[in-house]
């Protein structure tokens, strides 16, 4: 894994009786968006606390863009962006007034709001009270406001909860410009197809405890691979002999490895051109379901 | 500037502000009607039930408005406590190099807003003296500015309050509990002569006690007190808000 933004080793967080984190480890790779996975009550909003230093972990060890948390915050909160339960938006006031006050709060400047209003495309709206607002403008908004610091990490929580598909989608792409100009993002979720469509990396946690983490496309498996030709048992006998577990499935082959350019360079050699090669991946929900024993 | 000014536009821009405003004139126009009114219309039902007059009215009226301290208790503690789930205000106080600016801008904008509301409700009691109460005379300027001074004081010192309640419970309903309690409690309590001398609501009552002379603040802890007195108290308690807010801040790890 590249330099990691997020390492958490550990943690520990208990409210009374419950403990809501029980030694939870995970990092977060640098530069890229980062799915943060859980069913309900897995513990997603209390790491979140926790990073941005908002609880104080019973036990463990945070470290956030290198500075440990919560000792080292006030060197590192300028540099990390977030949305943690509600943005706090004032419903009577403007768009553009909203970023004013919460920058005038936060201690940064005016000077980035109308590159932000343009960024989350607020700009025709910007004078218009918030109260008037979809939920997906108001989530815009509230991105916009996690921005004004200019971060090098965003934390979000929910961000993609209760919007419609086309604010989804609007919202998905900010946050993938974000990742290519070279930012951290870490999005947790209960909407398994909201991560498979945004993340590059995943972190899966249940009842406070790490489940699984890595690149998202080797969480998804990736591990097989399908092929169509004219003989299937001429392609699987010139398969197995370049090395390759091939079983026939119905009217293809299933090969037991992701590396489709191998298998095709194999059958070309041979003088078989596949019809087709198709990598088979699990979906998300399927994997998580699997890892998280809820299959 | 920037951040009194952001805290000025929450207070501003929200419904809250003016409907407090419309609760505290209501309840001030009732106060009056007992005071100045009642009495004289219908003398057998009000027996027992003082009838103030000109100029005393006045004064004794800014005193009740200024015994509304149920006012800076409540807006600091719904303001800031509607923002305490919300990440700006989570991240802003996590800056601990800003923490102290925070908590003081808060203290600066509620105070002078309740201040406003003090002398709202003061304008409508005097209103109402004016048209309503009988005997001719009024405060002189200087007298007037001591009234506004005085209630510039006991905002600061409930709006602390108010914000030490809140950052210590971080949830709206016991908070407004919690200072209601306190703020009936204490005046109770002050009836307890050796916590007079401490009191808050005797403070209060010290600031005005010339006023009261005579009248209904025989009964009342602290007529006795001097107003520098008072003062200190005052300002003790403002300190004590404060330093609560201040824990509360620190330890919200919940």
């Amino acid at each position: 894994m590249s330099q990691a933004a997020i390492r958490v080793e550990g943690l520990v967080k208990s409210y009374g009786r419950i403990e809501a984190l029980r030694g939870l480890d995970f990092e977060v790779p640098a530069g890229q968006v980062t799915g943060f996975l859980g069913p309900n009550g897995a513990g997603k909003t209390t790491t979140f606390r926790a990073l941005l230093g908002l609880t104080r972990p019973n036990g463990g060890d945070v470290e956030v863009l290198g500075h440990r948390v919560p000792d080292q915050l006030p060197e590192l909160i300028k540099s990390v962006g977030a949305i943690v339960e509600e943005p706090g938006l004032i419903k009577s006031l403007s768009g553009r007034a909203n970023l004013e006050v919460a920058a005038d709060t936060l201690g940064f400047g005016h000077d980035r709001i109308d590159e932000l209003l343009e960024f989350v495309g607020l700009v025709a709206d910007s004078r218009r009270a918030v109260g008037g607002y979809s939920k997906g403008m108001r989530q815009r908004l509230a991105l916009a406001a996690a921005l004004l610091g200019d971060p090098r990490l965003l934390i979000l929580d929910e961000p993609l909860d209760g919007l419609d598909p086309a604010g989804q989608h609007a919202f998905r792409s900010r946050l993938r410009d974000l990742a290519l100009e070279g930012r951290t993002v870490v999005v947790s979720s209960h909407d398994l197809s909201d991560v498979e469509q945004l993340a590059d990396y995943v972190v899966v946690i249940d009842q406070g405890r790490l489940v699984a983490q890595g690149p998202l496309e080797q969480l998804l498996g990736g591990r097989a691979t399908t092929v169509v030709a004219d003989d299937l048992e001429q392609a699987m006998e010139v398969l197995g002999a370049a090395g390759f577990d091939a079983t026939r499935e119905g009217a293809a082959l299933l090969v037991d490895s992701s590396d489709g350019s191998g298998i095709v360079r194999a059958l070309a050699a041979a003088g078989i051109f596949p019809g087709e090669v198709r990598p088979e991946r699990s979906s998300l929900e399927t994997v998580f379901l699997g890892i998280t024993g809820r299959s | 500037m920037s951040l009194l000014h952001a805290e000025y536009l929450k207070v501003t821009r929200r419904k809250l502000y003016p409907g407090m405003l419309l609760i505290l004139a209501i309840l001030v126009g009732v106060v009056a009607f007992f005071l100045m009114v009642f009495g004289r219309i219908a003398p057998e039902v009000a027996e027992g039930v003082p009838v103030l007059t000109k100029p005393l009215a006045y004064l004794v009226g800014a005193q009740q408005v200024a015994s509304q301290t149920w006012f800076p208790l409540v807006l600091a503690v719904v303001v800031l406590g509607g923002e305490m789930g919300t990440t700006v205000w989570a991240t802003s106080l996590t800056r601990e190099s800003r923490r102290l600016r925070q908590i003081l801008a808060r203290l600066v904008v509620f105070s002078v807003a309740s201040w406003l509301a003090f002398l709202v409700g003061t304008a409508i009691w005097s209103g109402l003296a004016a048209v309503a109460a009988q005997g001719s005379g009024s405060p002189t300027a200087a007298e007037w500015v001591g009234v506004a001074w005085r209630m510039g004081l006991i905002a600061l010192a409930w709006t602390s309050l108010g914000l030490g309640a809140i950052s210590m419970l971080r949830s709206l309903g016991p908070a407004i509990g919690a200072a209601l309690a306190f703020s009936f409690g204490e005046s109770i309590l002050a009836l307890w002569g050796p916590y007079e001398n401490a009191s808050l609501s005797a403070a209060t009552t010290g600031l005005f006690g010339t006023a009261m002379d005579g009248f209904i603040g025989a009964f009342l802890p602290g007529t006795d007190l001097g107003v520098a007195q008072a003062i200190g108290i005052i300002l003790g308690w403002t300190l004590f808000g404060l330093l609560l807010t201040w824990w509360g801040v620190q330890r919200r790890d919940a």
